[in-house]
């Protein structure tokens, strides 16, 4: 098991080498630089730029400047914030944007994992058809516009919710919902068939014919094999939650991580992208970790390390 | 097919004859500017009013209907052309290769989808010289957009061969002699075509909604023709004044996220009776 | 129905409560995003500036009409042939720590500013400086040797490289402020967060949440006497609809009406519109045919109704043939191309140009809305006037600034906001040596102007100079078509008084209340 896991974690660090290796290359075939300005620079005034940030070295030794300095848990200096190192900007970005998304999970397997309840356990009755409609739904709305809604009936119009900022727990509700919908909607689907997987199983029925109250054979043994249908899901739906959350930080005005997906390129601070880029791998990495780890606590049948993954 | 089946397969037909037909359903041309009827809400002659440049909004959502189920479509295709082969070869053939293809999955798999869309479009542009400024557009966007979903189809595509593998008829072609890329073309393909077919309906909604988040950054398709993504994006700008601008786009994309969700549902009751998805 | 939902149903409930009032004295204004610094020294961006405007003073400020009034420098005085400014820095100016103000504090801010180590990007504001240049490049390694010096403690000298009649204007510009060594020194890089941070202007910093709010409370030790708001609470939101209604639920004082917006509100009591000093103009690569010839960049300049871009825009911009923006000195509204198809066909006609032979023209222009919707209406009114085919071409910004530089298109759409308001700042952009003229045209003549024009004290004389370099470069020759000059358009909640826009689009706030 130990062995396992950290196996599983050297693996990661190639993972997260060649991720850096990758993104790395491409930002430098991306057309233009951090420092080409609407008002263009003096020669002499890009020259001293680009030698403060080490680029008019080889790309090829900047490369390995940057492993180097990886190596020593140093992520670089942002080109745009000036005097900003990536590692400050992601301390004060990274406990928000993980906030965010912690209630934006719960959310999703809340509503997720009741709707998908409902929709199994009635399968084939009204239940199941708004349960399912609502899912669709979910589904089917672009984030930028389930936002815009939000803010404009739920925050404007009712007075709810405050319609943006970052103040309190209260200001998180809309934004979590936002980020919510779509997982919350894949998770009802996957609980939908986990639920319907095992529902006439023999197991059941015998817990049934045991005499078992509904509600613990529900509890017990639907919502165990529900519950294991979703785990498969958590890597993807941390992947949703986390670059997700650039639409949502960017029109809730939350200052999160998210946004520096598109405005660190958009800006070519190199630093900053690569600084996003691999802590998002890392969670990733760990992610998929647990759920393995998590998997083999709910199914015994699955035995870790094995040929197959 | 279920009656929910055939509501998502009607709705998509009468989106697709939309999309033929483009503006000339409205009457309006889809770039006939009138600067003095700008920005009006909808009425009987315009259905879902005009934009800033007095543009019929109706004419645009048709118009920008090609738009998105092209690049959607594309985007899909080519995710599955590439995913297919790619996991089929690396589960059949299994050992040191699966490994190393699979690790460089895992590679991609790790790089946030936003950013690699990002990072994509513009090299790409960067780099499709020689053709026009539209088709380059849009090349670059299908690729970017199906750089990121082959991935997950590579891994369903492994995983469905790898156990299609150990099923007695593949055994059986195996022991009358079949070899290698013919077994996989001729018996382990087409008995794992079902879940590979759901999953392409539940991938193009995707798509769209990517490319609708691409749009909102500021990166889709340009003008004359605009993506739904583009349209609704512009109007989020106006939501407070005009929000006629955003809901009718938003419509759009919706109604046909629900019509392909829909009709994979009933595919997937279909074709994938052992809901592998 | 699933208890969690009734759970957020009641939750909802709970949070309709009675807003509370905005607490009088604070001020919340919206700067869009998070300033990249606040060291005015290597600051460049309109946002590092609004925060700094308040934070920090320089010799000179920007008067009413925009003309440089004495600020730190009670007064100054140049030499008979403009090449030596003396500054006189007003008494018992001190910064927040308590330390007075001194010369010297100029001579270390300009020669960090100036060192090739800093890295400022702005170190070119003031290449005037005799040996400024010099000593940037690394050619020149003494610092002693840039013409600045503290005569003692109340006296800045500085000598230029050559007469320069708009230099006050230029130490309006934050670039130019004064900074501490020590506190620099000490503190490093981390010296501009709020517990190292001195400055002396009307506000000091007290709190920096990164990519979320500013936080300033008013300086009582400030010169001109203290501000009357108790804070300023300054927002990064990034959405312009999001900024919106958080102005209508009362959460933001000022903020910006987003464009398609502006129809709704102009009638909004709050509703404030000030031209900018902003030029937005189409550019031609004059190396490439067919826009080589002067005729044919003259027959697609007339071949625009530039009256059509305010009603497509809405921003109660103003259609401009000019380039000096009216509220700079020495404008002129009847310089300029006017609207005339007909003279446009037959000026194509001239110069042998076939519209309907020519390939496709390409416009390109950097993707957002608002230029999206010009490229559309030119191409429009190009297609329809002159016959020709024209074809959109939008770019990411970045790869959109590279290609400007490497090889522009044949049209290209760029926009210019003045640093200090003096025609200097406009009109040296298109001399064959800027580097910011990507049209590849130069003409003699017009640097000459221009550089005469520089040196000119006489405004009459002045005045000549621009007008003729102007109907160089707008009537003329043409390698820029100007088309409007900006606007701002804010809402003023009805709780502030004493706020009024200004056309760099700077905001003061020392006469400002809120109630």
């Amino acid at each position: 098991m130990t062995r396992y896991v950290a196996l599983r974690l050297l693996q990661g660090v190639g993972v997260l080498w060649l991720v850096a290796t990758v993104t790395f290359a491409l930002l430098r075939l991306l057309p233009g630089g951090p420092f080409d300005r609407e008002k263009v620079l003096p020669p002499e005034v890009l020259r001293n730029v680009e030698a403060r940030y080490q680029l008019d070295a080889p790309v090829a030794v900047q490369y390995l400047r940057y492993l180097q300095g990886l190596v020593h848990g140093d992520l670089g200096p942002s080109y745009k914030y000036v005097g900003r190192d990536v590692a400050d900007i992601l301390r004060d970005a990274f406990p928000v944007s993980i906030g965010l998304g912690a209630l934006a999970l719960g959310l999703a397997l809340g509503f997720g994992v009741s709707l998908g309840l409902v929709a199994g356990t009635h399968r084939g009755r009204p239940p199941d058809h708004a349960a399912t409609l609502l899912a669709v739904l979910g589904m089917s709305v672009p984030s930028f516009v389930l936002g815009a809604l939000l803010i404009l009936v739920a925050g404007l119009w009712l007075g709810w919710f405050p319609a943006a900022l970052w103040e309190g727990p209260l200001y998180a509700i809309l934004p979590a919902l936002t980020l919510a919908a779509t997982p919350a909607a894949y998770v009802a689907r996957l609980t939908r068939a986990g639920v319907l997987d095992v529902i006439d199983l023999d197991y059941i029925r015998t817990a049934r014919a045991k005499g078992l109250s509904e509600s613990r054979v529900r509890v017990h043994h639907i919502l165990r094999n529900a519950l294991l249908a979703v785990v498969t899901y958590f890597g993807p739906l941390l992947a949703v939650l986390l670059t997700g959350s650039f639409i949502v930080e960017q029109i809730f005005a939350i200052p999160g991580m998210g946004r520096f997906f598109v405005t660190a390129v958009t800006n070519r601070d190199y630093p900053l992208v690569l600084g996003v880029t691999l802590v998002y791998a890392a969670l990733v990495v760990l992610a998929n970790l647990a759920v393995d780890l998590l998997y083999a606590w709910l199914d015994p049948r699955i035995r870790l390390g094995g040929a197959e993954r | 097919m279920s009656g929910a089946g055939w509501v998502g397969a009607g709705l998509l037909l009468a989106l697709v004859t939309v999309a033929l037909l483009g503006d000339r359903v409205s009457g309006h041309a889809f770039d006939a500017q009138d600067p003095d009827r700008a920005l009006e809400t909808p009425s009987l002659e315009h259905w879902m009013g005009t934009d800033a440049l007095g543009r019929d909004l109706f004419a645009r959502i048709a118009e920008g209907a090609r738009v998105s189920l092209l690049v959607a479509v594309g985007a899909t295709g080519i995710a599955l052309a590439l995913g297919i082969v790619y996991g089929a070869v690396s589960g059949y053939v299994g050992g040191r290769l699966d490994d190393f293809l699979m690790r460089v999955v895992d590679v991609l798999y790790s790089l946030p989808d936003l950013l690699l869309i990002i990072l994509a479009k513009e090299v790409l542009e960067g780099v499709l010289v020689g053709v026009s400024d539209l088709v380059r557009t849009l090349v670059a966007l299908v690729l970017a957009l199906s750089l990121t979903s082959w991935v997950g189809v590579a891994r369903l595509a492994r995983g469905l061969v790898l156990q299609a593998r150990e099923e007695a008829w593949v055994e059986a072609a195996r022991a009358l002699g079949a070899r290698g890329p013919r077994v996989l073309t001729r018996h382990v393909l087409p008995n794992i075509a079902g879940p590979l077919v759901v999953t392409a309906a539940f991938r193009v909604p995707v798509a769209i909604l990517a490319e609708s988040t691409v749009s909102f950054i500021g990166l889709g398709v340009q003008p004359p023709f605009a993506s739904w993504g583009v349209l609704a994006s512009d109007g989020f700008t106006a939501m407070r004044s005009f929000p006629h601008l955003i809901l009718f786009p938003s419509f759009a994309i919706a109604a046909t996220l629900v019509a392909f969700h829909l009709l994979g549902d009933a595919l997937r009751d279909a074709l994938d009776p052992r809901r592998k998805l | 129905m699933p208890r969690a939902v009734w759970g957020f149903l009641l939750l909802g409930a709970l949070a309709c409560l009675p807003r509370a009032a905005p607490p009088p004295g604070v001020l919340r204004i919206n700067l869009g995003t998070e300033p990249p610094t606040l060291d005015w020294t290597r600051a460049t961006d309109s946002v590092s500036i609004q925060v700094i405007d308040q934070l920090m003073r320089g010799l000179a400020e920007l008067g009413p009409d925009l003309r440089p009034v004495p600020a730190l420098a009670e007064r100054w005085e140049v030499t008979p042939d403009g090449r030596v400014y003396t500054f006189h820095l007003r008494e018992g100016v001190r910064w927040t720590d308590g330390e007075p103000l001194r010369a010297e504090h100029f001579v270390y801010a300009w020669r960090r500013l100036l060192d090739p180590q800093t890295a400022a990007e702005y170190a070119y504001f003031l290449f005037p400086v005799r040996g400024a240049r010099a000593y940037n490049a690394g050619k020149l390694r003494d610092p002693n040797a840039i013409g600045v010096r503290a005569l003692d403690g109340r006296t800045l000298r500085v000598e230029l490289e050559g007469p320069l009649v708009y230099f006050p204007s230029i130490t309006t510009f934050m670039v130019t402020y004064p900074a501490r060594r020590d506190v620099i020194e000490a503190y490093g890089e981390r010296w501009t967060e709020p517990e190292h941070i001195v400055t002396l202007g009307p506000f000091r910093l007290e709190a920096w949440e990164h990519e979320y709010r500013i936080l300033l409370r008013p300086n009582h030790d400030y010169f001109a006497g203290p501000p009357r708001l108790k804070q300023i609470a300054a927002y990064m939101v990034t959405e312009g609809s999001t900024a919106l209604i958080l102005f209508e639920q009362g959460i933001l004082d000022i903020v910006r009406v987003p464009p398609l917006e502006i129809r709704r509100l102009s009638s909004h009591p709050g509703y404030r519109r000030v031209p900018a000093l902003r030029g937005y103009y189409y550019g031609f690569n004059t190396e490439e045919a067919p826009f080589d010839d002067s005729r044919v960049r003259r027959a697609f300049g007339m071949a625009i109704d530039r009256a059509e871009l305010p009603k497509v825009l809405r921003g109660g911009e103003l259609a401009a043939s000019f380039w000096i923006p009216p509220g700079m000195p020495h404008h002129n509204p009847s310089i300029g191309l006017r609207f005339d198809a007909e003279g446009a066909r037959r000026l194509l006609r001239d110069a042998g140009v076939d519209p309907a032979k020519l390939p496709p023209i390409r416009v390109v222009y950097n993707t957002d809305q608002t230029h999206r919707l010009v490229a559309q209406n030119i191409q429009k009114q190009w297609q329809n006037n002159l016959g020709v085919r024209v074809e959109l071409d939008s770019r990411e910004w970045k790869v959109f600034l590279k290609e400007l530089v490497v090889k522009p298109s044949p049209v290209y759409r760029l926009g210019w906001g003045a640093d200090f308001p003096d025609p200097d700042n406009f009109m040296s952009l298109f001399a064959s040596y800027s580097a910011n003229n990507h049209t590849r045209w130069g003409s003699p003549r017009y640097d000459r102007l221009v550089e005469r024009a520089a040196r000119e004290r006489d405004p009459s004389r002045r005045q000549a100079l621009y007008d003729e370099a102007q109907r160089i470069l707008c009537e003329r020759e043409v390698p820029i078509v100007p088309l409007f000059v900006s606007a701002i358009n804010l809402l003023v909640s009805e709780r502030i008084e004493g706020f009024e826009p200004n056309p760099m689009d700077l905001m003061f706030f020392e006469g400002v209340e809120a109630h």
